[in-house]
This record gives C-alpha cells, structure tokens and sequence, in this order.
C-alpha cells in the first residue's frame, strides 16, 4: 500500500468536524482491510478454545491443527476488555504548525480516529489531555456517548503553556489501576531524562505502552531562511537566530533527541511510533495495527510454545 | 525662476534622512513562532545585508517629495515677468492717521517721516497722493495735482505736511479706506495700485463699514504701524450724569486701563481743584471702572486724570450748569406779591429757579420797556390804551397767559385774537364748584401731564369761573380744557409769532384750587418749555459731531482756543476739538462741552491681519515702520510671486508625488506578503 493511497493530512484537516475525520480515515482503513494481509488485529491473546459450529474460520489455528489435529480457536482478551487511555499533550508547543494545521489538530485527529476505531471493535477508550499536569480524564469505557464525550473533549483547544511530561505520566500512572494500553501522543519537546523513569513505572505496572511523537515538517527539517527572532511557544522567550547558522547544530540536537527517546522506548518495552504530521493518518494507524500484529505474532508463538 | 524666501531652498537638504534612512542597514524585525528553541543556540544579529532593491523608487519619490517642499516654501517665480512689473509704474496712496492718539510720544513726527520716506522713494514716473484721515478722510496731494505737477511733488508735498497736525477726533479707518478707494482716479488705471497705510493702527479703530464693500482686487494695502513706547494708558470718559444737570447733580466716569499695562495708580481730580477733592486709586490692567467725580467745590469744567504718560485721553470737559433766564412780568399790582389771595403771590412762590431755567419775575401795571418773555395777567383787566401794544407783544414771539377777571376781558381778547365773536360772562356762582374734564393732554401747552399718571384732575376744583364764548373764531382758538359744564376752561392760540393762553378761571384761592395744587408748577413750566425756554441739561458732545443749534437763528461760536467764527441760520458746525464751546445766539449764551470719542483712548496696537479678515488685501510685508530698502524690493517680488501664484502647481505636484509614493509603499507591501505567502505555499509542496 503506498503513501499516495492514503488520504491527504492536510485535506483531511480541512474538515472542520473531528468526528467526521475520525471516521474518514477509520473506514477507509477498515474496508482496505479485507484485501489486507493483516486481517487479525486484536490486541492482545489470551488463550485457545475449541471450536464450535459457527465460529469465524479465519480464526482457527491451523498450525495447532496439523500439528495436533483438533481444531482451535484462538481468543483474544483484548476482544472483551482491552483498555485503551489515550493520552494527549496539551502544551502551547503543540499549536506549532506550519502545514496550514497544527499539531495538536494532528494529534486529535489521530486520537478521535485511534478512539473511534477501537469503539467500533468494541474496545473501551478513554481520554487524558495534559499539559504541565493533567487537565482532563476520561476513563477507559465502551458505551454508547462515550466517543462523543471523547471527541468534544479533543476539541478543547489547549490551555496550559508548558510540558511537564514526566509529572504527567507520573500522575497518570496513579489514575490507571487497571492494566491497559497507553497511547501517549505528544511532540516530546522537553527534557526525557525524567520521562524514562515513570515510562518505566507504567511498564512495570504491566501496561502496553504505545509513544505516538508527533513532529511537524518545519521542526524535522528546520527549513527556516530568513533570519529573525524565534519565539517560544511554551516560554515566550525569543532568541535571534540566523537558520542558516544554526541548522546543523539543531539537526544534530534533534537526532540525539530522537535517539534517547528511541532507546528509552526499547529498554522498556514501549512501541515508539515516530510521525512527521506530514504523514497520512491512515499510514499512521497501518503501522500501528502492523506492530500490534507483530507483537501479537511473537505472543501467540510463545503461547504456541507454551502448548 | 527666482524665489521669494530662497532661503527655505535649504530644506532641500533634509533629503539626506530618506536616503540615509533608506541605506541604513537594519537588523530584521520579523517575529517566527516556533515550537521549542531547546535545540537552537542564539546567534548574533546579523545586519541584512542586501539592500531592497524595489525600495530605490520610493526613496526617488521621498525625496521628490522633500525637495518640493522646499520649494514651494521657497516661492518660486519667473524673474523675467517680475523684472517687467517691477519697472511698471504704481500708483500709491499715502495714508496718514492724524487722530488723537497720534499725539503721543513722537509718533506724528514718524508718520510724517514714513511718508516723507515713502514719496521721496517713489519715481517720478509714479503717481503719489497723500492723504490724512481721522475720523473722516481728507485729500492733502490728490493724483491729479500729482499728474499735472509731478516734478516739485517732493517740496510741495513737504510743505503740505508740514502744515498738518493730529486732530483730536477718533479713527475711523473703515470709512477712511472706503473714500480712499475711489481716489484712484481713471489715470491710475494701469499702474499698481497700493495703499501705504501709516498709523498705530490701535484697537479703537473702526473696521466694521469695511464689511460693506468688496476690496478691489488689484489694490493692496501696505500698513506701516507706528509703535509707541509703551502701550500703558488710562482713558476716562463720561459714564452718565444726572438728568437734572444741576450744580452737585453726580457724575460719573469711566475709567479704563489697557491690557498687559504695568500701570496701577490713577489720581482724578477737578482741574485746580483743592488736593483734598481727589481720587486717588488703583485700577487693574485691561480692567474698566465706573466712578463717581469727586466734588466739584471750584465749579471747575475739567475733570483731570494723571498717572499715565499719554494725557490726550487724560482730560473730561464737563459744562457747567447753564439756567436760562426767562424774564416774567406780572402784569399787575407789585404790592399784592405778600398777599396770600393775590395771584402774584402764587406765582412769586411757583416759579423758583431750577438748573435749566432762572424765572425773573417782575410786576408792574405797564408793560416793561425790555420786552419780557411772558406776560401774565391775572386779576385785572388792562386798559384798553395797552391792548395794542400787549397784541404787538405777542405777535412779536412774546408769551402771554391772560386770566378772564370779568366781562371787561372781552375787548382785550377780542383785539388780540382779532375775532369779533368772543364774549366773557360771569359764571354762575351758585354752583357748587366745577372740575375739569377733556384735558387735551396731548397738546404741547400740556406735555407735562402726557404721563397718565398725572392725568387725575378730580381734585382740582374750580370755584368761580368766567363764561367764555367763542364764535366765528375759525381754528383760531383751540380749546386745551373744558369744565364739566362743557365751557372752556383753558383756550389756546398763535398770534403771530406767539402764543396767547386764556384761562377763564384764576389760581388764586378766591377762583380756585389750582395754585395749592401739584397742578400748578408742572403747567406753568410747560408753558415755559413750549414757549421755547427749555434748555436741555448740558449734552456731552464728541469731537466729530455737529454742536446743537437753533437752525432759525445765527449763532457765533467760540472755540476752546478763542477762535470764535460766526454762523448764519441753518448753518451747522462740527466741533472738532476738545473742550467747552461758547454758543452764543441773539437770545442766549450756552456752552457746550467737546469730548475726545472713548474708543480713541483705547490704544493697543492691533494686528495689520485683522485687516485682512475684512476682505483687504495687504501686501506680504505688512510690519513695522522703519522697514529696509530690501523689504522694498521684497515687496515687488512678493507682489509678483503673489501674481504667479506659481507654489499652487508645486503643491499639485508634490500631492501627486505623495500619492504615487502611497501607492507605491502599499504595492511593496502587498509584493512582500504575496512573497511570503508564496513562501509558505513552497513549504507546504
């Protein structure tokens, strides 16, 4: 499936309703599916049953079939109680855009569509928006209402100026008591050194994490020419700065950037998804259910070793 | 080209700050909104250093712009024309202000001088008049003598100078300017035409008839404004007097004092009164005082004001009081004067002398050999060898009051009027008594009860009265009262030159209440007053009016200097100085006092531009006298500049030029967010 298949971010934002967004990209992702290779895509594997008359073939184990001649079903827990909290940043630096939209409208397209699609397969989701703390929590529920609360809640536009990310998660790990997936969307524009430690925590506390980083293009590239005073959205404070002067040094800083949050992300055990807001929702979504595929690949082989 | 104000050119020079401006390199302002700047180090600013190349038409335009401006400051205009007009003729009018206010310091004198300056510069080509104005204007050098004698214009208008002075009267510059225009004769025609107004041009000038005329357009006024030394002045003038015009009637001045004066102290005195009599006081600057003069012990005629520097406006004539004498003559019994039943004795006791009028009264059974102004008889009957002489007396303009006594007046009254058809009876005593009714009280002999007031006869009663009959009388006997019985109580008539009054009742207590009456003195002063000896309690006059006289006689008049000039009837004479005039006519003697007009006391200069509010046209260099040959020259040019007019087509050019650089400034600036816009477009691609 190439990139140009998919719907265009900067024609998606252009409607106005994040509702209708969210269902854009989600049924044009669920209709691509039926051709798609990667037709499972729950989450999490709990456990096999036998068959009865009437269950879904697709989901028989043939391995376990010819290797044991009786007829499985694989189950999935995820199918009955995965929660997912979906948590957003809310801090000024998120209001950066240079496409014609910005990053916070990125990253709620992305949450109303994440949202959406698990409600449509029956997950519960929830919602926590955070800034220097968290602002807003909506616990993780599947009923009817509950994706429209969701939804009017991403579209209260940011308040708070700073990130304190790691206080965020912090507190958010005192709110989760259940075990879920956490999807943590932010632009990751603040110190990490504290982050990895509470990432560490909501491991250990068993949850799935998934880190969305959202970058804008402008940020990613710093395609700045003229000189001028640079402003920070989260601070206020300007700097004068010649881009031409300074790219180099800002590239370099932002790989390392990216480099520690990738390593933290896998010292603990976090799917880390990198998205320029450039990139199609849809392709954002595909890489995330292929990754949940893969993970859950790797869980039933060592379920299978298990039987 | 040449210019009127070259020196303005130099503004040209701020053309430096546009380009300067424009060459400057400045750091970049622009603002970028940016996420986070945790991976951005500082840099140091960075002059831009490509100069915008579009901006190279605007700084053109700015400084087309500027440079225009200085030299429509600067005035341009053709030389060449200029030179020609300068060599044309002019046509000047020398104006010299010659009212009181002239008087002080040496401003006379340097009138005199600017005039003498001006027409001593003028060409012999040129055409000079000269005139003086103070209240009214007055041709000294008109342009036709200079026409006919324009080479020994220079001594003859010397001499003419010479022989002027300033007068006392105030200014009236409007109606000076309005009967200087069309002194400007047809030969004038095509010369330049201008007006050298030489005065101190003080507020009290009279500027409001020039709002009655168009100021012709090729006229121009030059002011030369004569200042004093200093402006502080104490005016006074006369507020208001007592109606009664008696001796120790009160006075009132007004007292001003000038804006901005530094002057405080004033002392108001009687002249040679005693030191014990003055004011001596204080009034504020620009302030204006009513006061009281104080008394007048010496029957002094002038109230001096001192404490200022300028005394022409120092000095207040007020008249003296002046009783006209009336001669009266009881025709009658000198002795009966103490009788209290006598009619004499009455009349003795009503006519007391008052401040206008000082009755004489005098009694005697013959008719005096000075004719009397009023005859009275009362109680007698003359004998009829004197009827022709009492008819002479009154046809001759004498006054006679006659009370009918008896049937016996008859004859008399019939040898007066000349009418056959009047008789006297005794009327019937066994009446009660009888009142008056129809009262003509509109009639001259009875003006003193025109009031309604005083209308109320009801409680004058008349005891005995006489039957007067008139019959075939025509007009010539007119009825003033009647009893309530319809008979006349008081008749009228002209005889010749003067009146007769019959009375049919007399106002001793024997006849009637009238003599103990209010009635009385009031009828018998307006008899009195209608026989023309009222005399009006003494008029302040201004210098500048025409003296109040007796258009049926000739008077001779004697100045305040002792000139004296004698007037036939129906001449009038305008008083044209300060002071007390003498009258003098065939019957009487009054004087008459002269002052200066308030307004001239009011002595601060104005502004030549007020003039200008007024439609006149002055020229350019309209300042003080003494002005350089240079401003002459300046006048010429800035009478050709003015011609041309040609800083108007500058202006409309450089409106142009800061239209077109508008428009060009807001095109870069839309061609810069057209840029910027297409900027993003390309990072969006």
């Amino acid at each position: 499936m190439s990139a140009t298949a998919f719907l265009d971010p900067a024609a998606l934002m252009r409607i106005k309703s994040l509702e209708l967004r969210a269902k854009v990209v989600v049924e044009g992702l669920w209709k691509g599916m039926h051709r798609s290779p990667y037709h499972g895509f729950s989450v999490e594997f709990s456990e096999y049953r036998a068959y009865v008359q009437g269950d879904d073939p697709r989901y028989i184990d043939w391995k376990v079939l010819a290797r044991s001649d009786r007829t499985y079903i694989k189950k999935f827990e995820d199918e009955t109680n995965l929660r997912c909290q979906l948590v957003i940043d809310h801090s000024k630096s998120m209001t950066f855009g240079s496409l014609g939209y910005t990053k916070a409208d990125y990253a709620a397209t992305l949450a109303a569509t994440l949202a959406s699609f698990l409600m449509k397969q029956g997950d519960a989701a929830g919602l926590t928006t955070f800034a220097e703390g968290i602002e807003e929590h909506l616990p993780p529920r599947n009923r009817p209402g509950h994706l429209r609360r969701i939804i009017a809640e991403l579209e209260r536009p940011a308040k708070a100026a700073g990130t304190s990310l790691a206080l965020s998660v912090g507190q958010l790990a005192d709110l989760l008591r259940k075990r879920g997936m956490i999807c943590l969307i932010t632009d990751l524009l603040a110190p990490v050194e504290h982050l990895e430690k509470q990432l560490a925590l909501l491991s250990a506390m068993g949850h799935d994490l998934v880190l969305f980083h959202l970058m804008d293009r402008a940020e990613i590239d710093f395609s700045f020419e003229k000189s001028a005073h640079f402003r920070d959205a989260e601070t206020g404070a300007e700097r004068f700065i010649d881009p031409q002067l300074v790219r180099e040094n800002y590239l370099k800083r932002l790989q390392a950037h990216r480099d520690t949050i990738q390593m933290a992300a896998d010292r603990h055990n976090v799917e880390y998804h990198f998205c320029p807001t450039d990139q199609p929702l849809e392709e954002v979504l595909f890489n995330f259910l292929s990754a949940r595929q893969r993970k859950k690949a790797s869980k039933s082989a060592a379920a299978r070793v298990a039987l | 080209m040449s210019w009127l104000f070259p020196i303005y050119l130099a503004g040209a020079a701020a053309i430096i700050a546009p380009i300067l401006l424009h060459l400057r390199r400045r750091p970049p302002q622009d603002r970028v909104e940016f996420s986070t700047l945790m991976f951005l180090d500082a840099s140091t600013p960075v002059p831009v250093s490509k100069r915008r190349l579009e901006n190279w038409l605007l700084l053109l335009l700015r400084c087309l712009a500027l440079i225009l401006l200085a030299l429509m400051f600067a005035r341009p205009f053709l030389q060449s024309e200029s030179a020609a007009s300068s060599s044309a003729d002019q046509a000047t009018l020398i104006l010299l202000d010659r009212s009181a206010s002239m008087r002080r310091d040496d401003l006379w004198k340097r009138g005199l001088a600017e005039a003498e300056r001006l027409f001593k510069a003028a060409k012999i080509t040129d055409r000079i008049a000269l005139a003086v104005f103070d209240r009214e204007l007055t041709q000294v050098w008109s342009f036709e003598e200079d026409r006919n004698t324009s080479a020994n214009r220079s001594a003859a208008l010397q001499s003419r100078l010479a022989a002027l002075a300033p007068t006392w009267s105030g200014t009236q510059l409007d109606r000076a300017l309005i009967a200087a225009v069309p002194s400007f004769d047809a030969s004038t025609a095509k010369l330049k035409k201008r007006i050298h107004l030489i005065t101190d041009l003080q507020e009290g000038t009279h500027l409001d008839a020039l709002r009655t005329i168009a100021w012709p357009a090729e006229l121009t006024l030059h002011v030369h404004r004569l200042d004093p030394v200093t402006n502080d002045n104490f005016a006074v003038a006369l507020a208001a007097r007592d109606e009664e015009g008696s001796a120790d009637a009160l006075i009132r001045v007004r007292l001003s004092n000038t804006r901005d004066s530094a002057l405080r102290d004033f002392t108001l005195a009687w002249e040679k009164g005693p030191q014990a009599d003055s004011i001596a006081a204080q009034i504020p600057a620009g302030a204006s005082r009513i006061l009281t003069a104080p008394p007048n012990s010496t029957n002094a005629t002038t109230l001096t004001l001192t404490g200022d520097k300028y005394d022409f406006d120092n000095r207040l004539f007020i008249a003296p009081p002046q009783p006209r004498a009336v001669r009266i003559h009881f025709l009658g019994d000198e002795a009966t004067r103490d009788e209290a039943a006598a009619p004499l004795y009455y009349l003795a006791r009503a006519l007391q002398p008052t401040a206008t009028l000082a009755p004489v009264l005098t009694a005697g059974k013959a008719i005096p050999a000075q004719k009397p102004d009023v005859l009275v008889i009362s109680g007698s009957t003359p004998s009829a060898g004197t009827h022709a002489a009492l008819r002479d007396f009154v046809s001759a303009g004498g006054f006679l009051v006659e009370v009918a006594s008896s049937s016996a007046d008859a004859a008399l009254l019939q040898t007066l009027t000349g009418t056959s058809g009047i008789t006297v009876k005794d009327g019937d005593a066994n009446e009660d008594y009888r009142m008056l009714a129809d009262v003509k009280t509109e009639h001259p002999l009875l003006k003193p009860f025109g009031d309604p007031k005083l209308r109320d006869f009801t409680k004058l009663r008349f005891w005995k009265h006489r039957q007067i009959e008139v019959k075939d009388a025509g007009n010539k006997l007119e009825t003033l009262a009647n009893f309530d019985n319809g008979q006349p109580a008081i008749l009228s008539a002209r005889i010749g030159k003067g009146t007769l009054i019959v009375m049919a009742s007399g106002w001793n207590p024997g006849d009637s209440q009238l003599a103990l009456s209010t009635k009385f003195v009031p009828l018998l002063y307006g008899w009195l007053a209608a026989a023309g000896f009222s005399h009006d309690p003494a008029a302040t006059l201004l210098v500048g009016e025409d003296l109040p006289l007796d258009a049926a006689s000739g008077h001779t008049i004697t100045e305040p200097e002792g000139k004296t000039h004698s007037l036939k009837a129906g001449e009038t004479f305008t008083a044209t100085q300060i002071g007390l005039y003498k009258v003098q006519s065939a019957s009487h003697t009054k004087t008459v006092a002269v002052n200066l007009p308030p307004d001239e006391g009011r002595v601060l200069p104005m502004a030549p531009q007020k003039l200008a509010e007024y439609g006149i046209k002055l020229s350019s260099g309209a300042d003080s006298a003494g002005a350089s040959e240079t401003s002459d020259e300046r006048l010429t040019a800035s009478d050709t500049e003015q011609k041309q007019q040609s800083w108007w087509y500058v202006l409309l050019i450089l409106l142009g030029v800061l239209l077109l650089e508008t428009w060009v400034a807001g095109r870069g600036g839309s061609f810069k967010w057209s840029a910027q816009s297409s900027v993003r477009g390309a990072e969006e691609t």
